[in-house]
């Protein structure tokens, strides 16, 4: 495991992460939790005990819409798809890292 | 309808839709590691151990599940609801003069049951606009002779300081349109209305003032002449101007000083603008002249029966210590709302609200009908839904949103029509049906009525469809015929209609003939074109009788010399209005003396020599008086002719001597001869018992409240008011002398009326609509039937059936609704009567004359109404209705 203080996830960015993931098409949980750690190298780990909560957080929301599919062994699965609504708060999301990540690195990168 | 239909299809439960999640979740995690080249097991513990806390997990996710799904199913509702309206607001467009005609009925009987929720709430409902008004009760002096008396100023003040029930005591003078003189701004005399009260009074009653001060114990003393000022007085006459506490105003004559304002509502029997202090260290005597109005506040939690208890013990101590004065007398306790309240008001409030419920009651009737005659039409269209899926539930569901969108509408503008409507009701309010402290007010209450009004209407006139329709969908049958059921239920609520039309028609007629009874009542004198106002001089500027005299006197004489007066004189009562004297007890001098407590009284009227002439009163034995008739020749008096039926029948009444009291405990009374007999006059429009009247000349004893009345010569006696009002200006010069009450006989008598008039035109305006309403109930069951049977009729036509047997078949029905609705209408009718009888006079609950004009009005609406689809029955073209289906 890398160095804890390095990817521990900031505070309300796994749902954007989860969404950001959903783009691509519906999805059930343990493929978003695949995805997740696939694309970020391992380098974000996600706590997979935080991430159904979330998506049962997002459904109530709307930002996503649960549907039965079926799964890679042949069996119903939940898959999630991200909602209107639930792009709308990606767009939000994505906005606002961008600004905290460019102001914070304004300040660590400063020479 | 995503959500809807999502909710349709996941039907798991949430605890197997996580558990299953979790599984699925933990089976592709181990499988991925077991690829990688870990042990099934272990990787199996490796990846339930990545997830955590498993137990708590699926608690969270289930726990989160459930709040989505309660959230889910409330947002469906309330889609479906969205859904429902929009659908029967569609519906309703579509039939747009079906949705008018229903709405505006709706509207009429929601709006005029919230102007009489209001008067009965103000009336019944409401506590009075004091703190804690429940304590409050009205203390009343009980003799033999009168249940309800007043209290003398030491007595008042015994009361209070030995009853232990009380917070405290507070007397007060009602004085119905007595008043203080200041002047106007027209120069003469202006009269602002005053109670006289005691320093307790505002603290009993819990009245806070909104600038200054009440009344304290300090002002309780002789000449303190402090004042408090109505809310509406200081507007008017000091614009308002807080500087006006301390400034000083002059009433009859001398400085008063303003010490507070009180709220404009602030109003206890009988108008007042302005409140004066009676001192109570009044001389000992002052136990004898009860002229006190009682009221108290009881401590908190005692019960009026406890209250009575102790003031009864209270009164027994008084009468022990003083015999002479309080021999006999007791208490009586009531509460204040009751006294405030009376009777009267509170049985017409509640006959309203009898007769406006029923219109209400009706109203639903039609709209029902309506709906009814719709939903038949519309059977197909539901046939079809219940065809294509819709449960019965669902269509139910359907109907009853439309029925209670509907309701909604009729609802918002019958709250509009009630809002016009008390607005509007104090220009047609009789004056004096609604005490001071009860205002009448379009309020959140008012508007919370109204909903539950249409709610509950909605629910009634769309159960019947609703129900219906569960048969209709249940049936299946795309047919539009057999609505049997629906013909009979519409019968009955014609039936129903007409009953209720009925029953309102005979209490109209009732009200109206005694309306007619109470206008034609013999009164005994003309009262057409004569002025009357009251003329108060100041007892301080007129200290003698004689100078008092020579006011009348001179009052008189510049008057009479005015262009176009006929007649003047003075009384002391009005007929039909005001005794200034009130009840006197006499005795025939001469006759076994009767107890104390059954002497009779009669009314005792102080007049001028002119008054009889200028009333067109006759004399009908003896002599009218005249000006030898003074104070040094003998006491003379004239009764009327009821007095003489009463009291002297059989011997010659002039020359028999009367002792006259003006209370019981008087120790000189007055002795006067008879020596005339004057008409009776009413002195109630409705009263039963003849008036038994006293006259006494006004030369030989003299009041300072009296009457002025001036007949003129021809035309309008209104017209005179001005210079009349400006010749006693001319008399007295510093204008001190209080003129008030400027109005005309007739009008005196019409207001007596007043409650009669205004009783009988509502009832009938209420009747009137109910008889419209019944008679487009009729109308809408027959067109509706000879629509419906349109085929049927022409076949029979095509097979020889003459336009007569038409109109029999159809009329036959309407005839036996008709029928039977009156006759289950005359039957109730003649069980509510009597309890109208309180009301009637002249005329009793089961008039024949009132029953069968009723009967024949009733069936001259029935006529009218069916006259219109029996036409078009008869009509019917053979070819053209067999053509149709």
């Amino acid at each position: 495991m890398s160095p804890k203080t390095t990817n521990a996830l900031l505070h309300g960015t796994l749902d954007a992460l989860i969404l950001k993931t959903l783009t691509g098409g519906p999805l059930h949980g343990y493929a978003i939790a695949r995805s997740i750690e696939d694309t970020t190298g391992e380098a974000v780990l996600i706590e997979e005990g935080s991430l159904y909560p979330a998506l049962y957080r997002m459904e109530r929301r709307g930002w996503v819409d649960p549907e039965w599919g079926t799964s890679e062994l042949g069996r119903r699965a939940k898959l999630y798809r991200l909602t209107h609504a639930g792009r709308m708060q990606l767009n939000a999301e994505t906005e606002a890292w961008r600004k905290f990540s460019a102001g914070v690195s304004r300040i660590l990168f400063a020479r | 309808m995503k959500l809807s239909l999502r909710s349709w299809i996941w039907r798991v439960p949430v605890h197997e839709e996580v558990d299953e999640e979790i599984a699925f979740h933990v089976e592709m995690r181990t499988r991925e590691l077991v690829a990688g080249g870990m042990e099934p097991r272990a990787a199996r513990e490796l990846a339930i151990a990545r997830l955590g806390d498993l137990a708590r997990l699926k608690r969270t996710c289930v726990d989160l599940g459930r709040k989505r799904d309660r959230e889910m199913r409330l947002l469906q509702w309330l889609e479906e609801l969205r859904d429902d309206v929009r659908f029967a607001v569609r519906q309703l467009r579509a039939a747009p003069l079906f949705s008018l005609i229903a709405a505006l009925t709706l509207a009429l009987g929601i709006g005029a049951n919230s102007a009489m929720f209001a008067l009965v709430d103000a009336t019944l409902l409401r506590p009075l606009p004091f703190p804690q008004a429940d304590r409050l009760v009205i203390v009343w002096e009980r003799s033999e002779s009168t249940l309800r008396g007043r209290s003398s100023p030491l007595n008042l003040l015994d009361w209070d300081r030995q009853s232990r029930t009380f917070d405290g005591m507070a007397g007060f003078i009602p004085g119905m349109g007595g008043g203080m003189v200041t002047t106007g701004a027209d120069g003469l005399a202006e009269t602002i209305p005053r109670q006289w009260v005691t320093a307790k009074f505002f603290d009993v009653l819990g009245v806070k003032p909104i600038l200054g001060r009440t009344f304290v114990p300090a002002d309780d003393r002789p000449r303190a002449n402090a004042i408090v000022i109505s809310e509406g007085l200081w507007r008017r006459r000091f614009a308002g101007n807080p500087n006006v506490i301390g400034q000083s105003i002059r009433l009859d004559g001398n400085p008063y000083t303003i010490i507070g304002v009180v709220p404009r509502d602030f109003q206890l029997l009988g108008p007042s603008s302005m409140w004066g202090l009676i001192p109570s260290s009044l001389r000992p005597a002052a136990r004898g002249p009860r002229f006190f109005q009682v009221v108290g506040r009881l401590k908190a939690g005692v019960s009026i029966e406890a209250a009575g208890a102790d003031m009864t013990a209270v009164a027994e101590g008084l009468a022990r210590e003083y015999p002479s004065f309080n021999q006999g007398r007791g208490v009586l306790l009531e509460p204040l709302r009751t006294v405030l309240i009376g009777g009267e008001l509170r049985r017409t409030s509640m006959l309203f609200l009898g007769v406006v419920g029923l219109v209400l009651l009706m109203c639903c009737a039609n709209v029902a009908n309506l709906v009814l005659a719709r939903a038949t039409a519309r059977a197909r269209e539901l046939s079809v839904r219940s065809a294509l899926g819709a449960g019965r539930r669902r269509i139910v569901r359907q109907l009853l949103t439309e029925s209670l969108v509907l309701a909604a509408i009729g609802g918002t503008l019958g709250a509009m029509l009630g809002a016009a409507i008390l607005k509007a009701a104090p220009l047609v309010l009789p004056q004096g049906l609604l005490p001071g402290a009860v205002t009448l007010s379009f309020d959140m209450r008012v508007v919370a009525f109204c909903a539950a009004a249409a709610l509950g209407v909605g629910l009634l006139f769309g159960l019947a469809p609703a129900w219906q329709a569960g048969d209709v969908s249940s049936a299946g049958a795309l047919n539009s015929r057999g609505a049997t059921g629906t013909r009979a239920l519409r019968s009955l609520l014609v039936a129903g209609e007409v009953a209720m039309a009925v029953v309102l028609l005979v209490g109209a007629g009732l009200l109206l003939r005694t309306l007619i009874a109470v206008d034609h009542v013999d009164r005994g004198y003309r009262a057409e074109t004569a002025l009357t106002m009251v003329v108060d001089p100041l007892g301080s500027q007129f200290p003698t009788a004689q100078s008092l005299q020579q006011f009348f006197d001179d009052v008189e004489r510049e008057i009479r010399a005015l262009p176009g007066v006929r007649d003047v004189a003075w009384t002391t009562t009005l007929p039909m209005g005001l005794s200034q004297a009130g009840q006197y007890f006499f005795e025939i001098v001469g006759d076994p003396p009767r107890d104390e407590s059954r002497r009779p009284s009669a009314d005792f009227q102080l007049v001028s020599a002119p008054y009889f002439r200028t009333l067109e009163l006759p004399i009908v034995a003896g002599r009218g008086f005249t000006s030898l008739d003074t104070r040094q020749t003998t006491p003379v008096c004239i009764v009327n002719e009821a007095f003489v039926r009463r009291f002297l029948q059989g011997r010659s009444p002039i020359g028999v001597r009367l002792s006259i009291r003006s209370s019981l405990t008087q120790a000189s009374p007055l002795v006067k001869e008879i020596v005339g007999v004057a008409r009776s006059v009413k002195g109630r429009p409705d009263e039963t018992d003849d008036l038994l009247q006293i006259y006494a000349p006004i030369t030989q004893l003299i009041m300072d409240d009296t009457f002025l009345v001036v007949r003129p010569v021809s035309g309008r006696a209104e017209a005179l008011a001005p210079s009349v009002r400006a010749a006693i200006g001319r008399i007295d010069k510093e204008q001190l002398v209080s003129v008030r009450s400027v109005t005309t006989l007739e009008d005196v008598a019409w207001e007596a009326t007043a409650r009669h008039r205004f009783r009988a035109v509502m009832v009938m305006t209420f009747a009137a609509l109910a008889l419209l309403l019944a008679a487009v109930g009729v109308f809408g069951m027959l067109a509706y039937s000879v629509q419906q049977r349109g085929r049927e009729l022409g076949v029979r036509m095509a097979l020889g059936a003459s336009a007569g047997d038409v109109l029999r078949l159809v009329v036959g029905s309407a005839v036996r609704v008709m029928a039977a609705g009156t006759a289950i209408g005359l039957a109730l009718a003649a069980v509510l009567g009597r309890l109208l009888t309180t009301m009637l006079f002249g005329v009793q609950p089961l008039d024949p004359a009132t029953f069968v004009g009723v009967t024949l009005i009733a069936s001259i609406a029935a006529v009218l109404a069916a006259a219109g689809p029996a036409w078009r029955a008869t009509r019917t073209d053979p070819a053209v209705a067999l053509r149709a289906e």
